[in-house]
């Protein structure tokens, strides 16, 4: 029987995704596509094997691309696999801002919960420490920030995750605020229940596909500025790969090697775009 | 959105005078927030004593070096001598160029803010006459495909765009210059970097209220008094969507401002940005401070001014609040 029923099941699902596809905004096409490749870049080409970021090898510098069997997309100007650091630079910059991506969402989530159900003057009061953050420009915020407590992967998810939980507050603030009046609110209150059960059952459940969203758009906003600052070298330090150092470094060679530059700027504009869109779509087919 | 704030204690004269109040009252907040943490961030960058004083240097000499800075004194009271010292506008003197870093940046201020201005209001324009431009065509397939090109342009950071212009028009045309500020040829591609960012910026929103305005009665009713399409788009349409605009150009400064700090770099423009950069790579923290400070609160004051504009252009905030 459950062999019979578990194809069908598969089969089911397949036909309402591809459906469901089918029904979605033209922009999530586009963002799939590109995030496909961004995702095959990341996390299937670091496990192929004859992958490696730091072999150097001065003798086969700046190989162009396509030109050597052993190195797909060339090399760089230390005669290291562009492929190999690529795909790690683009992983790192995934992890960092689906990190930080969490740690702000977290911090907006509690934060607009709180500010929205309490209201008065602690609303007042987190609205206002919004406020102020929003009044410094973020990058000028982190680059403060970096230059004195150090660039560790682990540091820059954490700051970029603390200069970015507004746009969260802000949206679940108001979210809230409107929810708090509905019925099945008003009702689960006058039955009896308790703030955090009145959270978990009728507004988390609301706020979250609006948070989500955001969030694909998030990811876009952070990887933006972490390339940015690795790009002025307060991002990953070398030798690890970074998607903002290698186009630091291209820029170097802009005369004699463009595909230097190209290649890494495709992969940020891939990563920023494919989100960007994703959130787009999102959108439009929850609006609907 | 930026009306959000509520100081609603503070009951002082109209409600343009409370909200110009608040609005003040934030601004102090503001720059003393980003004092304190400049301040904070200082202490934990570590001793800047042993970065000052060359390698031979004895713990004798370390310790009279921290005594002439303040560094024994209490926490506290160093964070009095620094606010008191900002306050004088003193951030401290460059450990590489031992002049104030004050100054220093004063110095560069004008190549960045002539910058910052002339990339602000072309874009600007540029994106009303776009929107403008397409509201008119009537056409919804030019207008998506307007909205197509703005989410394509704004997947690009500042930075990367200024390099592939460089890599465009200054590698392979050859036509302008890369780097610098000597002519007026070298404003082109830095300024067009940050304009098309913000046309991208501020595209979306005004095809939104223009998509509003479409079928409201005041649009109808002009286009039946015989009205042309042209001047109900400019004279009707237009003027409504320039608050949203203002507000959300206001809170989109502060990523202008980080877009073009960085993009300094890329066209060696002789500017904060590049300064600032300068002071992180030569391990000069008074420079990064002062330069991160003095952008900060000329930032918080625009938008100050950008806030008190807004009082006075939109009377629905002297109702409101």
């Amino acid at each position: 029987m459950t062999a019979i029923a578990m194809p069908r099941g598969a089969a089911a699902r397949a036909r309402e995704m591809g459906s469901a596809l089918r029904r979605s905004a033209p922009s999530t096409h586009v963002a799939l596509a590109f995030l496909t490749i961004v995702l095959v870049l990341a996390v299937v080409v670091p496990v192929l094997p004859g992958i490696d970021p730091y072999g150097q090898d001065l003798g086969a510098s700046m190989r162009a691309p396509f030109s050597d069997g052993a190195h797909l997309l060339g090399t760089d100007q230390l005669g290291r696999d562009v492929l190999s650091r690529l795909a790690l630079a683009t992983r790192m910059s995934l992890l960092i801002a689906v990190g930080a991506v969490a740690v702000s969402a977290v911090i907006g989530l509690l934060v607009g919960l709180v500010a929205g159900y309490r209201g008065g003057r602690l609303d007042a009061f987190l609205m206002a420490v919004g406020d102020v953050q929003l009044a410094i420009p973020v990058v000028l915020l982190l680059i403060v920030m970096v230059a004195a407590l150090g660039s560790s992967p682990m540091l820059l998810i954490v700051l970029l995750g603390l200069t970015n939980w507004v746009a969260y507050g802000r949206v679940v603030r108001a979210m809230v605020m409107s929810l708090r009046e509905r019925e099945f609110v008003t009702a689960a209150v006058s039955a009896g229940a308790s703030a955090t059960w009145v959270v978990r059952h009728h507004l988390l459940r609301n706020v979250l596909p609006q948070v989500m969203i955001l969030s694909a758009f998030q990811i876009g906003v952070v990887i933006t500025i972490e390339s940015s600052l690795s790009f002025i070298g307060l991002g990953i330090q070398p030798p690890t790969p970074s998607l903002g150092l290698m186009i630091n470094e291209g820029q170097r060679h802009l005369q004699t090697d463009p595909s230097l530059t190209i290649l890494p700027a495709l992969a940020v504009f891939l990563l920023i775009a494919g989100t960007q869109f994703l959130s787009q779509g999102l959108e439009r087919t929850r609006a609907r | 959105m930026v009306t959000s704030i509520n100081i609603g204690h503070l009951q002082i004269g109209s409600d343009v005078t409370r909200f110009i109040t608040s609005r003040i009252v934030r601004t102090v907040l503001t720059v003393f927030a980003v004092l304190s943490l400049a301040f904070v961030l200082a202490r934990l960058a570590g001793d800047p004593v042993r970065l000052m004083l060359p390698q031979e240097a004895t713990q004798a000499d370390v310790d009279a070096m921290r005594a002439t800075l303040g560094l024994d004194r209490p926490l506290w009271e160093q964070y009095a001598t620094f606010l008191a010292a900002a306050a004088r506008g003193d951030l401290g003197d460059s450990i590489r160029q031992g002049a104030p870093a004050v100054d220093l940046v004063i110095e560069r201020l004008p190549a960045t803010l002539e910058l910052a201005v002339v990339s602000f209001a072309i874009g600007l324009a540029l994106a009303i006459a776009i929107a403008v431009a397409g509201e008119l065509s009537r056409s919804q397939r030019v207008r998506n495909a307007m909205l197509w090109i703005a989410t394509t342009r704004q997947a690009i950071p500042p930075y990367l765009f200024g390099i592939l212009m460089i890599l465009v028009f200054s590698v392979w045309l050859g036509v302008l210059p890369a780097m610098g500020r000597t002519s007026y040829a070298s404003y082109v591609l830095p300024v067009l970097t940050i304009a098309t960012f913000e046309v991208a910026l501020y595209l979306r929103l005004l095809n939104q209220e223009f998509a509003q305005s479409r079928e409201q009665d005041f649009v109808r009713t002009a286009l039946a008094k015989g009205a042309s399409r042209a001047r109900v788009v400019i004279r009707h349409q237009l003027p409504n969507a320039l608050l949203p605009l203002i507000t959300v150009a206001g809170i989109n400064l502060g990523v202008l401002v980080g877009g073009l700090v960085v993009l300094e770099t890329v066209f060696n423009w002789p500017g904060l940005g590049r300064l600032i950069v300068q002071g992180v790579e030569q391990r000069d923290y008074p420079i990064v401070q002062a330069g991160v400070v003095v952008i900060a609160v000329v930032f918080v004051l625009i938008n100050l001014i950008v806030d008190m504009l807004y009082a006075v252009l939109d009377p629905r905030v002297r109702i409101a609040r």
